[in-house]
C-alpha cells in the first residue's frame, strides 16, 4: 500500500555539482529535498523510485548516478570549491539512469537508509502497462512510499531545450491540475504521442503514480511549479490520506508561467 | 610532453603575505610602474595619484598581487638606489595602508631596495635579474617575504640580449632557476615562498622565448610555482610584427599556453582580459568549475 508519494523533476542540474560555482536553482533543490524528506515521515517499509527510461525494468540498488558522464572534469578531482570537489568520485561501471540516480541522491540527502526499489518504465509503455507497474510496486510491501521522478514539457519557450511548442502550456496545466486535484485517472488519459512531441519525459512515470494510487484520490501539496529553463519542473507531495500535513518548505500554487 | 599538464600533486601551497594559494588557483599580478619610461604605456603611472588609481583598478579587475617597479628593464637613464626607493617604498606603504590583505610585490634586484620595500609592507621580491645581487635572498629570508628566481642567462641588469645562444635554452633555464631556488633556501627563504620565472625576453631572443613558452611544462614539473611575465613583450611583438599597444591578443595566446601547462602567477598589464583567459584555461584543465552551467542540463 502506498503511504505517500513525492513528485520531483529529474534534470541533471538537480545535482549541485553540475551547475558550477553558481547553485542556479537552490529553491528547486530544496523543494525536492523537502518532498523526499516528507516520504520518510510516512514511515515506509520501502521507498520505490520510479522514472522514465529506455526499458521497463528494475535496477539493483548498488549503482549510482554517473556525474562524470555530465561533467567529466569532476572525475579529475581537483576542482576548487569543496562542494564541487569530485575527488571521491568513483565511476560506476553500471551507473543508474538519471531519474533513478537523482532520486537516490535525494533520499540519501534526506537521510534515508532503508529498503529501496528502483524501477524505470519505458517511454513506449502504454498507460495500462505503466499503471500495472505502479500497482505492483504498491503491493510489494505493507507500507511503500513512492518517489516519482518526472518532467513536463521541455518546449516551453524560445530558449527551451526543444524550442517553443504552444501545446506545452495546456499539456503541463493538465498534468498539474490532475496532481493538484489528486485526479489519478486524468493522468492515465495523457496523450503519449503528444508527450513525446513535447519532450515531456515524465508521462510514463506519472502513469506509474496513478497506478500505484489505484482508486484513491490523494491530497497534494505543490512545492514548486516553474520552468526557469523552458522545462516544466513540478515538485509535489501526495498523500493518500486526506489529512495532509505538509512538511517544511515553500508551498506554491500550481500556476504555470507563460513566457514564450 | 604528454598532454602538457604537470601533475598537480607536485605543486604545493604558495604563501605570500597573508594569502595562501593552493595549486590550481591561478594568480594574477597586476603591473604598476613607478617609472617615466617603461616600454608599455610609458609614464601613465608616474604620477603618484595616477599610480594609486591604477592599483585600485587592477585590484578591482581581479589582481591578487600588485607588482610595483621603479626601474624599467630596458637600458636608459640611471636610477640609483636612493631614487628607486624614493619611487617605490612610500608608495608600497600607501598600498599596504589601503589594502591590508593584498599581496604586494616589488620589482627590484637590489637588496637595499628590497629592505626598504619590505619594511614598507612588500610580501614578494620580484627579482627579474636572476639573483644579480645575492644579498636580496637574505632580505627575503629576514622579512619572511617571497622571492622570484628568474633566468636571465648571463645578462646583467638593464642590458639587452646580444647574440645569445643556448645549446638548450630550457635546460639552461631549469639549471639557473633551480640553482637560485636552492640558494634562496640556503639563505633561509621558506620553501613555500619561492617562485621560479623563465623570464621571457630577458637574455633571450624571440625564438628562445617561444621555446620556453612551448616547453613551460618542464618548469612546472619541478614543483616550484612558475611565474610568467609575457605581457606585451617584444617576443610577442616580433612574432606578430606589432607595436606594444597592439600586442594584447598575442599576449593572451601565450598566457593561455602557459596556463594550460600549469603556470601559477601571471604578471600582466591588462588584468581583466588576462583573468578571463586564465580562468577559461583553468576550467578547461579541470581546475575550476564553470561559473554557471545550465546548457543541456535543464
Amino acid at each position: 500500500m502506498i503511504t505517500a508519494a513525492a513528485l520531483c523533476p529529474a534534470p541533471p542540474l538537480l545535482a549541485r555539482e553540475l551547475t558550477g560555482a553558481d547553485p542556479v536553482v537552490p529553491e528547486l533543490r530544496q523543494a525536492c529535498l523537502d518532498a523526499a524528506a516528507g516520504l520518510l515521515q510516512s514511515d515506509p517499509d520501502m521507498i520505490a523510485v520510479v522514472g522514465t527510461g529506455e526499458q521497463t525494468r528494475a535496477f539493483g540498488t548498488r549503482g549510482q548516478l554517473d556525474l562524470a558522464a555530465y561533467a567529466p572534469a569532476l572525475a579529475l578531482g581537483r576542482l576548487d570549491g569543496s562542494a564541487l570537489d569530485g575527488s571521491g568520485l568513483d565511476r560506476d561501471p553500471q551507473p543508474l539512469p538519471l531519474p533513478l540516480g537523482l532520486g537516490c541522491r535525494l533520499l540519501d540527502q534526506a537521510g534515508y537508509a532503508g529498503q529501496l526499489a528502483l524501477h524505470t518504465v519505458s517511454d513506449r509503455a502504454s498507460a495500462a502497462d505503466c499503471a500495472a507497474v505502479g500497482a505492483s510496486l504498491a503491493e510489494t510491501m505493507a507500507r511503500v512510499a513512492l518517489l516519482v521522478m518526472a518532467d513536463g514539457s521541455a518546449r516551453r519557450g524560445l530558449k527551451a531545450p526543444g524550442y517553443l511548442d504552444e501545446r506545452s502550456f495546456p499539456f503541463d496545466t493538465q498534468v498539474t491540475e490532475a496532481i493538484q486535484a489528486g485526479d489519478m485517472a486524468a493522468l492515465l488519459t495523457l496523450d503519449a504521442g503528444l508527450a513525446r512531441d513535447l519532450m515531456a519525459t515524465g508521462r510514463p512515470a506519472w502513469q506509474v503514480l496513478a497506478g500505484a494510487m489505484g482508486e484513491r484520490r490523494p491530497a497534494s501539496v505543490i512545492r514548486y511549479c516553474d520552468d526557469p529553463f523552458g522545462v516544466a519542473y513540478l515538485v509535489a507531495t501526495l498523500s493518500p490520506q486526506h489529512n495532509v500535513s505538509p512538511t517544511s518548505g515553500r508551498e506554491r500554487g500550481g500556476d504555470w508561467p507563460q513566457r514564450p | 610532453m604528454s598532454d602538457g599538464l604537470a601533475p598537480a600533486a607536485q605543486q604545493g601551497v604558495l604563501r605570500l603575505g597573508k594569502r595562501a594559494f593552493p595549486p590550481g588557483q591561478p594568480i594574477v599580478m597586476g603591473i604598476v610602474n613607478r617609472t617615466p619610461d617603461s616600454f608599455f604605456r610609458p609614464a601613465v603611472t608616474w604620477d603618484e595619484a595616477e599610480a594609486m588609481q591604477r592599483v585600485h583598478q587592477v585590484i578591482a579587475d581581479g589582481a591578487d598581487i600588485v607588482d610595483v617597479g621603479g626601474i624599467p628593464a630596458a637600458p636608459g637613464a640611471n636610477v640609483d638606489v636612493a631614487e628607486e626607493i624614493r619611487r617605490t617604498a612610500a608608495f608600497i606603504g600607501a598600498i599596504r595602508s589601503a589594502y591590508p590583505d593584498v599581496v604586494i610585490s616589488a620589482d627590484t634586484w637590489r637588496h637595499e631596495t628590497g629592505r626598504a620595500v619590505c619594511e614598507a609592507g612588500a610580501d614578494l621580491l620580484n627579482d627579474s635579474w636572476g639573483g644579480y645581487d645575492p644579498l636580496l635572498a637574505d632580505v627575503a629570508a629576514e622579512f619572511g617575504a617571497g622571492l622570484v628566481c628568474a633566468h636571465v642567462g648571463r645578462q646583467s641588469p638593464r642590458t639587452r640580449p646580444f647574440r645569445v645562444a643556448y645549446a638548450d635554452v630550457m635546460a639552461d633555464v631549469l639549471d639557473q632557476v633551480q640553482l637560485l631556488a636552492r640558494r634562496a633556501l640556503a639563505a633561509g627563504v621558506r620553501s613555500d615562498r619561492i617562485v621560479i620565472d623563465a623570464a621571457h625576453d630577458f637574455g633571450k631572443n624571440t625564438w628562445h622565448s617561444l621555446e620556453i613558452t612551448r616547453r613551460l611544462a618542464e618548469m612546472t614539473a619541478t614543483g616550484f610555482p612558475v611565474l610568467v611575465s609575457l605581457s606585451n613583450k617584444d617576443f610577442v611583438g616580433e612574432t606578430l610584427n606589432l607595436p606594444p599597444e597592439q600586442r594584447l591578443p598575442g599576449t593572451l595566446a601565450a598566457t593561455a599556453i602557459c596556463a594550460w601547462q600549469g603556470a601559477r602567477i601571471f604578471r600582466v598589464h591588462q588584468v581583466a582580459e588576462s583573468r578571463q583567459v586564465i580562468d577559461m584555461v583553468s576550467a578547461i584543465r579541470g581546475d575550476r568549475p564553470p561559473a554557471r552551467a545550465v546548457r543541456g542540463l535543464a
